[in-house]
This record gives structure tokens, sequence and C-alpha cells, in this order.
């Protein structure tokens, strides 16, 4: 019995340093706070780095843009699936994660467009698809809640010919189905295709047609323009003075395609 | 990334899942017990509200329970909440939870004391307190030990619906991992999973102890 004493007040020891530590972390220094809600497992955007930290294009921006306004930054990693909710309900105050404007314009107060991109499908390269009218029949793959299930949804005569279209929560999933066959197609933004492409074994194409073109902008609160405009103004100082260009240079092995940076262009 | 830095990783993921894991037994092992009172309380109106929040807790998905208690007091209630609030959320989640699961299983092991020992313990003078404390009790652990284990194990698999969330835990991070640039890919999954075994094995091994410690009259 003293054994199993010393070993229960050695657990619940243990379980209080834990509870401790989880307790702080939380001090308010009263300065302002961005709190980007991003998906972690979309890269060239947001990704895991090897040191533990997150990492990605817009991360990096983001923080860029806290350290020139003398804001506190905090990255959230979301269940892309909660992503309204937890802005509506205020644990995050912004989207910003490869995040399409095109179609979503009424939904939030959104920043200047920043990335040009589009659609496209994915195939194995022994498929035999080549263009978006092969794919009639066949099943394709996009993430859940994106707007690759938007653009699809959005061209009726291409949905209708599809057999179906299978939602998953990310994209290596995707990936993983297209190598085995339960999935014909990926339809996926370029830049997270790019990056799949090139880190799943293989054999893969992506077709010419895209499905559609699009822009990534920063997603706020609608009616929060007072955040808004304190980033957009930054955005555009970093875009003008080649700072953008700059950090976007270190995703390029990423995925990262400089020409899309259509702000600084 | 290396394999070893996956491992790290891994590591510190499995750091969060088992802060959840002990937090939510200390809660809820105990609150169990208090639910299990009130189940069996003579006072109809009390006895009819835990009746019905276990039969909520039992009969809608964890990972609602999760969403609605993370979200509620804001979306609902309009209250501003801390801004550690996701981890809390899920402990709280998971405690009121399980606390109903334990409160069934307490339940049946105290109605399986036969009623003779009840009155044999008036018999002998003990006060209501004493004959459950010193009595009913020493046994309702031992006969719903089995039970108990199983909950364990299951809330150590459960901690992966935190993700919900947006708490990164070991199966979360194991997921990040899996795409990350230059990562080990999927193998990272597997070693999650072996991750998970390991653990389980040893609170099956500590339960097993126990049990056997508790095998007085054999």
């Amino acid at each position: 019995m003293k054994k199993m004493k010393k070993f229960l007040s050695l657990a619940l020891a243990l379980v209080m340093m834990v509870s401790l530590l989880a307790a702080c972390g939380s001090k308010d220094s009263g300065k302002q706070k961005l709190i980007v809600g991003f998906d972690a497992e979309f890269p060239p955007y947001g990704f895991l780095a090897a040191d533990g930290s997150y990492d990605g294009f817009d991360l990096a921006m983001a923080e860029e843009v806290c350290k020139r306004l003398d804001w506190e930054f905090e990255a959230v990693a979301i269940d892309w699936n909660s992503k309204d909710t937890e802005l509506k309900s205020g644990n995050i105050n912004c989207i910003w994660n490869g995040f399409t404007y095109n179609g979503r314009e009424n939904d939030y107060t959104w920043s200047d467009p920043y990335v040009d991109n589009s659609i496209v499908i994915v195939v194995k390269a022994d498929s035999g698809i080549k263009t978006l009218a092969d794919l009639a029949g066949k099943t394709v793959m996009a993430q859940a809640a994106s707007s690759a299930v938007d653009a699809i949804n959005g061209n009726e005569a291409f949905k209708a010919t599809l057999k179906e279209v299978v939602e998953l929560p990310d994209y290596n999933n995707g990936f993983m189905e297209l190598k085995q066959g339960t999935v014909d197609a990926v339809a996926a933004d370029i830049g997270v295709a790019a990056y799949q492409m090139a880190n799943n074994s293989g054999d893969y194409v992506m077709l010419d047609e895209a499905i559609s073109s699009e822009q990534y902008a920063v997603g706020f609160l609608l009616g929060n323009t007072e955040l808004r405009d304190a980033v957009n103004g930054e955005l555009k100082k970093m875009a003008a003075d080649g700072t953008m260009m700059k950090i976007a240079e270190n995703y390029v092995d990423a995925g990262l395609v400089l020409d899309n940076l259509c702000m600084c262009n | 990334m290396t394999f070893q830095t996956m491992i790290t990783q891994l590591g510190q993921g499995f750091g969060t899942t088992l802060s959840i894991f002990f937090l939510t037994l200390l809660g809820s092992l105990p609150l169990g017990l208090l639910v299990t009172f009130g189940r069996r309380s003579k006072f109809a109106p009390l006895r009819g509200f835990i009746k019905f929040y276990i039969s909520i807790m039992r009969g809608t998905p964890l990972m609602l329970q999760l969403i609605v208690v993370f979200y509620g007091p804001n979306l609902i209630f309009g209250l501003s909440v801390p801004s550690n609030w996701r981890f809390i959320a899920a402990i709280v989640a998971f405690v009121i939870n399980y606390a109903a699961y334990f409160a069934e299983i307490y339940r049946g092991g105290i109605e399986s004391i036969p009623v003779g020992q009840y009155e044999a313990a008036e018999v002998l003078g003990y006060s209501k307190s004493q004959t459950f404390l010193k009595i009913i009790l020493p046994q309702m652990v031992k006969r719903v030990l089995p039970s108990v284990t199983n909950e364990v194990i299951t809330l150590v698999k459960d901690t992966s619906l935190v993700y919900v969330i947006g708490v990164v835990e070991m199966f979360t991070r194991a997921k990040q991992i899996a795409v990350a640039p230059d990562s080990p890919g999927i193998v990272t999954l597997f070693v999650a999973g072996v991750f998970y075994y390991v653990f389980n094995f040893i609170v099956a091994w500590v339960m097993e102890r126990i049990e056997k410690r508790l095998n007085y009259y054999q």
C-alpha cells in the first residue's frame, strides 16, 4: 500500500506540474495581437518546420507585419473545417493561409489579393487523362471546405460529368488515395499540387487546363476594417519595398511560384 | 527532417496527449463517484437531472461535445474566454464525458453488492457513511476495475479527437510531420501508433498490478 501511495503522489505531482505549465504562457502584454488561424498541413503556406515551429510563406509574412507594427504574433493550427467558428468566436482574428478570396467576397473583410492561384488537376502519369473532358465518369478528390471544392461546384457542367467528388481533411490523404487508386484525380491549389507532386513518390502530371483561376488574400471577421486596414497597409509596403519577394524566395523549394505574387508585379 | 527530429516532435505532441490523459482521469474518476450518488439519490429532481446528463453524454459524439464546450461560451452566451481556453475546454469536455461513463460503471459495482451486507452492517451498528466507506466502496472498487481499465485505454485513444478544436496532440502532430518538407512521410503515423500501443501496454500492466493487489481474498 505504501508503494502505491508513493506512486499516486508522484503521479499527482506530475499532473499538477503539467497543469501549472498549461496555465502559464497566457500573460497579456496589452499589445495588439494578431492571432492567425492556419492549416499546418498546407505547404508552402503553412507547415511544420524541422525544429517543431510552424513555418510557411503566409506565416512568415504575418510575422513580418507584426514586427513592423510592434504587435504580438500568434499562429494557431486550426482544423480547416472550423475556420469560420474560430473567427466568429474570436479565438483567431484572421485567416491567413492560401485563403481564396473569389466566391467568398461577402463572407469576410478582405485584404488586397497577394497571390494568383489556380485550381489544377493532378493525375497519375500513366492514367491516360489529358484534359478535363477525360475526367468524365472519374472520381476526384478535393480538400473539405476548400476553394477546390468551391471551384468544382462552381463549374456545374464539369461536375455533372464526374462520378464523385471525394472530400478529405487534407491533401496528403488525397495523394495517398491517388497512389492506391481509390481516386482518379486530385483537385488542388497550384502551389499545393506542385509541393505534393515533388514530395510524394509516384509519377504524377498536372493537366494543362485549370478548373478556375482565383486569388489569395487575408480574411478578417466581416466588419473588422480597422485590423484589415492596418495589416493591408503594411502588406502593400512590403510588396513595394521588396520584402515580400525576399520572403517568398525562401519558399520556392516548398512549391511557391514567384510569378504568381500578384501584389509585387 | 530526420527520423530523430520526428521522434522528438512526436514526443512533444505526446506530452500534450499525456496531460489530457492524466488531467481527465484526475477530474473524472472522483466526479464519476459524485454523479453516481446523484444518480442513486432519493431526491427525484436530482436523479432525473443526472439521468438526463448521462444520457446526453453517452448519446452524443464526444467530438460534438468538444465543439460545444469550446465555442459555446462565446457563441451562445457572448462571454469572452481566456487565451488558453482551447486546452481547458478540451479537459472540461473530456472530464464531464468520462465522468458519465465512470458513474455508470461505479453504479453497476455498488448495486452488485448484496442487500444482506447493508443489513448486517446495520445490525453491527455501522452508520450509513461508515457502511459505504468501509464495506461497500472497497468491494465496489475491486469489482469495477476491469471495466475502468477498458475506459482508461479508450481515453488514451480518444485524446486524438481534440484536433477538432485546434489542440495539437500527438496524432495531429504526426499528420503535420507527414506533410512537412523532407519528412519520413506516412511512416510517421505508424510510429505514432507505436507510441499509443506502448503507452496502453503500460496502462494495462499497471491496472493488472492494482487488480492483483486488491485480490486479497484469494
